[in-house]
């Protein structure tokens, strides 16, 4: 149809144009378009416009028909999906069969560090679901308090008790009455846990165990989710003769758990006690063990023993109630019942019961840091060891790049869209992961058992959990996809005709992008590696440094029932046994000593508002010989000075502290024990290396009812000695079951989170080091097979193998010295901020860091050289025959 | 119904492509059956007539030269194949079988003009 080209034909109304732009199948938009806006012109000549636009749009909904709109058909012919997932698959197959070094450096290199990071994230896991099974979970919380005094503000799980008309009581006893909110309330203390912890001695009938066990109210089943498997859980600890015991005690002592209920039991021969209840073993998952409870009343009641003044107040609020609404008024109630004069200010807080576990350490009277420091460490090094075993992929699938290029280029002649060629790459590296984490789960599964003794845990795979195989299908894809990324946009990106020329060259970016990559796995490694040695020779010192006594061959047993009414008795039959080099005795442990005052103590010329925490301890006579303390000043005490039982003893810190001169014969009270200062002790360590030597204030009293037995064994003769031990024990003590601990092991058991931290990083860092050499391995593979004419070429001229070596070794050892350079700092900054953690560190030298950087260059090289020395030693005539 | 029959809107659009060509093209068929029926008729209409009949291989076609009033799109121009042809002989043959044996008078008298 002729039209005047003076005249601009109006064009039809947008609108319907965009609607088909967006349905119309690509192929068919041009005639569709043409033969709308034809038809259209036609009309406008026709009909006028009006009429022209009026049809326009029912042209246009004639089109929306399944025939045209998109996707439904093409001029090309498809072919189907799985066809070509079937060729990708074969073709990766083929790859990897092909490559076989490479493939197993790939494959090895990503299950290593999959296995990692499985064990960690099944670590995480079992960290995380510490007290997390309680159906009331979110509703339980702990109350902790802050106290403030001198400018001091100190944090704890632990409640204040009061002693009024000769009861003890908390001053929390009534709190569900006063506020509302709180439905249930418990306290909880336990027997066991150190300081004074020790196991408890229970009988029926002939039968006599020591079982670790607690104290808890008569709400305590309503709150936990402890299964009750017999007896009523709602009353089983109303009765103040009430005890509740676990399946397994109840096996020691019945037949069954049914037998054991409305049965007497006799408890550490003080008290009968009528079983109320048996409870399932309490789960590894829960971070309260015992294996009984004791009613709470009896033991507040409980005068002739010493019961633990930690206590764990446990509250569960309303379902509608807001935590914090209830700490305010929880606070309100309690400042009305304290002694406004009191210098010690107190205020209570709430915090989840379930975050008691991994959050438990105090800093400024709240709640922060603990274990949750080593799980967020540790899940950053299990991201890390993925990224690096990542890395290694990546590396070697971009230096391998050349070669693929080729089929690359094929490819893209032959018309492959670049979308296709990014699955192809993808899926070719989701292929590997899958062979990695099948080998990583048979890894797992043999490591596991390994893992949990070191760890301390009992992990097992969730094989069940159907969230657990969703979790490595995700990982699988995640990794296969992080893994596969540079070389599939690297690659697909490249384009043909320069690829089939042979033109290809790398480009700068690609190399500074790999050699980046290996500067920061290397980074990671030797960040791993200081770290690591760092806590291990920390632990290490903990461990071996001399503590001011000596812990080797000293055995301890807890003074309980005849023991101290015939000490004097049993000293003396012990002390002529053979194996047996001394018996003394001490109010607590020295290893461990807990227990500080600052009010009771007294001393001549004690200023006003001067506050001294002391840790008092109470010995026999030869303590000092036994520990072999030193002595600075004065003498140590002496059974010939008869004024020595009320004689006083110090140490270093403590003189100082108190601020007095010529401290020898100056009058010292404790309690209403008052005596004079007759030597001064050398500093020792009362307490784990986590905290500074305090204050210490010795006396002697050799009738208390509490403590330890100290006995001193002959070197090489411990046999002997635990034979004469539970010979005079059974003699003098028959009614209780001898339990001794070893003090040098005790004493390590102060640092079990310390010692499974350091073999677990010892473990991940040699695992980084290990996948981080299997990435150089390739690249120097990679490297030696590029550079074959190179090295013929140089041989031919005469170069030794010493120069090619060197020339060949030269970059990576580079890029390694860069790496350390970068990550060492970092590392010296978390390594010290860990340290700060102990009162007594190894000095971080400069050394450390020195040996570290030449360990992992010594190794690099080693691993870059096997290669370098195979290429320099091959014939020439090889690689330069062909061609 | 086999696939390979002959719908009536159909057969009208073949015996169009048969007319216009070697113009024959979707908005010049459309015009015609306008013409011939005097009914609306759009080109989405014939459009997918044409795609069905050269799924049936009655029609070929290829891209014509661009115009103007296309906003410089080429055009499809299609051509009856042989198979096309064929049919269309096929239906004529059994209308004018039918017709023939049509007794005189049996059909009611109108007026055609």
């Amino acid at each position: 149809m002729p039209v005047s080209p003076k005249k601009p034909l109006e064009p039809p109304p947008r609108w319907p144009n965009k609607l088909l732009r967006r349905f119309c199948a690509p192929h068919l938009l041009e005639e569709v378009m043409g033969d709308l806006h034809e038809r259209y012109y036609l009309r406008v000549q026709k009909v006028g416009k009006m009429q022209a636009r009026k049809k326009y749009w029912r042209e246009v909904m004639a089109y929306m028909r399944l025939s045209v709109v998109k996707g439904q058909s093409s001029h090309f012919a498809k072919p189907i999906l799985t066809d070509m997932i079937k060729s990708y698959l074969v073709f990766s197959i083929r790859k990897i069969a092909r490559n076989k070094a490479f493939s197993v450096i790939n494959i090895l290199g990503l299950s290593l560090g999959m296995t990692c990071f499985l064990l960690i994230f099944l670590w995480i896991n079992d960290e995380r679901s510490k007290d997390n099974f309680h159906s009331n979970g979110k509703n339980l919380y702990n109350i902790y308090q802050t106290s403030k005094s001198n400018g001091q503000v100190n944090g704890g799980y632990t409640t204040p008790v009061r002693f009024k008309n000769g009861r003890r009581y908390t001053l929390l006893e009534d709190l569900k009455e006063a506020v509302p909110e709180v439905e249930y309330l418990n306290f909880y203390a336990t027997g066991y846990e150190l300081p004074w912890g020790h196991p408890e001695t229970f009988q029926v009938g002939e039968k006599i165990h020591k079982l670790e066990g607690s104290r808890a109210g008569e709400d305590f089943f309503s709150m936990f989710s402890y299964p009750v498997i017999a007896g009523n859980p709602l009353t089983a600890l109303k009765d103040i003769s009430s005890v509740a015991i676990s399946r397994k005690m109840a096996e020691m002592f019945f037949e069954s758990p049914e037998e054991a209920i409305g049965k007497s039991i006799r408890y550490e021969n003080v008290a009968d006690f009528v079983i109320t209840a048996v409870f399932e073993n309490v789960s590894v998952q829960s971070s309260l063990k015992f294996d009984y409870l004791i009613n709470w009343e009896y033991h507040m009641g409980r005068s002739d023993g010493w019961a633990s003044h930690a206590i764990l107040t446990t509250i569960q609020i309303a379902e509608s109630a807001d935590a914090k609404n209830v700490e305010n008024n929880i606070n309100r109630f309690l400042q009305a019942r304290l002694d406004k004069d009191d210098p010690v200010k107190i205020e209570l807080g709430l915090q989840r019961f379930s975050d008691q576990y991994l959050i438990s350490n105090f800093i400024n009277g709240k709640p922060q840091g603990g274990r949750i420091e080593y799980v967020k460490i540790f899940g950053l090094v299990a991201i890390f060891v993925l990224i690096v075993a990542c890395i290694n992929f990546m590396n070697l699938a971009t230096a391998r790049s050349v070669k693929q290029a080729k089929e690359v280029g094929v490819r893209k002649v032959a018309g492959s869209s670049r979308g296709y060629l990014i699955a192809q790459f993808i899926g070719e590296s989701v292929l590997t992961t899958f062979l990695s984490l099948v080998l990583s789960t048979v890894l797992l599964l043999l490591l596991l058992p390994g893992f949990n003794t070191l760890a301390g845990k009992q992990i097992t795979l969730p094989i069940n959990e159907p969230l657990y195989w969703l979790g490595l299908a995700g990982l699988m894809l995640a990794t296969g996809f992080i893994a596969g990324s540079y070389p599939a946009f690297f690659l697909s990106s490249l384009r043909p005709a320069q690829i089939l020329k042979g033109t290809m060259r790398f480009t700068n970016t690609a190399i500074w992008f790999r050699k980046g990559l290996v500067v920061f796995q290397f980074g990671i490694s030797i960040l791993l590696l200081i770290a690591t040695i760092v806590v291990s020779w920390q632990t290490d010192f903990v461990q071996n440094t001399h503590l001011g006594y000596d812990r080797e061959n000293l055995i301890y047993v807890r003074i309980e029932g005849e023991l101290n009414n015939k000490y004097a008795a049993f000293k003396d039959q012990l002390t002529k046994m053979p194996g047996i080099a001394m018996v003394d005795r001490s109010s607590e442990a020295p290893h461990a000593m807990g227990f500080v005052v600052d009010n009771p103590i007294n001393w001549e010329g004690k200023e006003e508002n001067v506050s001294v925490g002391f840790k008092p301890v109470s010995v026999g006579f030869d303590f000092l010989k036994i520990m072999n303390l030193e002595i600075v000043d004065g003498r140590g005490f002496s059974r010939e000075y008869a004024t020595d039982t009320a004689a006083f003893m110090v140490n270093e810190i403590a003189l100082k502290q108190m601020g007095i001169q010529d401290p020898i014969g100056k009058w010292v009270s404790a309690w209403d024990k008052k005596g004079h200062i007759i030597g001064i002790l050398k500093d020792y360590h009362t307490h784990s290396l986590h905290e500074p030597i305090k204050p210490l204030i010795v006396d002697v009293k050799e009738d208390l009812y509490f403590g330890i037995i100290m006995i001193r064994t002959e070197a090489g003769k411990t046999k002997e000695a635990l034979a004469s031990l539970e010979k005079v024990c059974k003699d003098i003590n028959p009614d209780y079951p001898l339990a001794y601990q070893f003090l040098d092991q005790e004493y390590e058991k102060l640092y079990r989170n310390e010692q499974a931290i350091s073999q677990l990083s010892n473990a991940f860092a040699g695992l980084a080091v290990m996948i981080s050499c299997l990435g150089l391995l390739g690249l120097a593979m990679f490297s030696a097979e590029q550079r074959i004419k190179e090295i013929g070429i140089r041989k031919v001229l005469g170069a030794s193998v010493s120069s090619i070596v060197t020339l060949f070794s030269k970059d990576f050892l580079q890029l390694v010295s860069l790496s350390f350079v970068i990550a060492a700092p970092i590392a010296w900054f978390f390594v010290n901020k860990w340290l700060q953690g102990f009162a007594y560190q190894i000095d971080l030298a400069w050394w450390i860091f020195a040996a570290t950087g030449l360990l992992t260059l010594f190794i690099a090289l080693l691993t870059v050289s096997v290669q370098a020395i195979k290429a320099a030693l091959s014939n020439p005539v090889n690689a330069l025959r062909t061609e | 119904m086999r696939r390979s029959d002959l719908g009536e809107f159909e057969e009208v659009v073949l015996l169009s492509v048969a007319v216009l060509t070697p113009m024959a093209y979707s908005v010049a068929i459309a015009e015609e059956l306008e013409q011939q029926t005097g009914k609306t008729v759009t080109t989405g209409a014939v459009h997918a007539a044409l795609q069905r009949l050269e799924k049936k291989g009655y029609v070929s076609s290829e891209m014509g030269e661009a115009t103007q009033e296309r906003g410089g799109r080429r055009k499809r121009l299609f051509k009856v194949t042989v198979a096309g042809s064929r049919m269309l002989h096929t239906v004529r043959e059994v209308r004018n079988s039918l017709w023939d044996r049509i007794a005189p008078h049996s059909l009611p008298q109108i007026n055609i003009n």
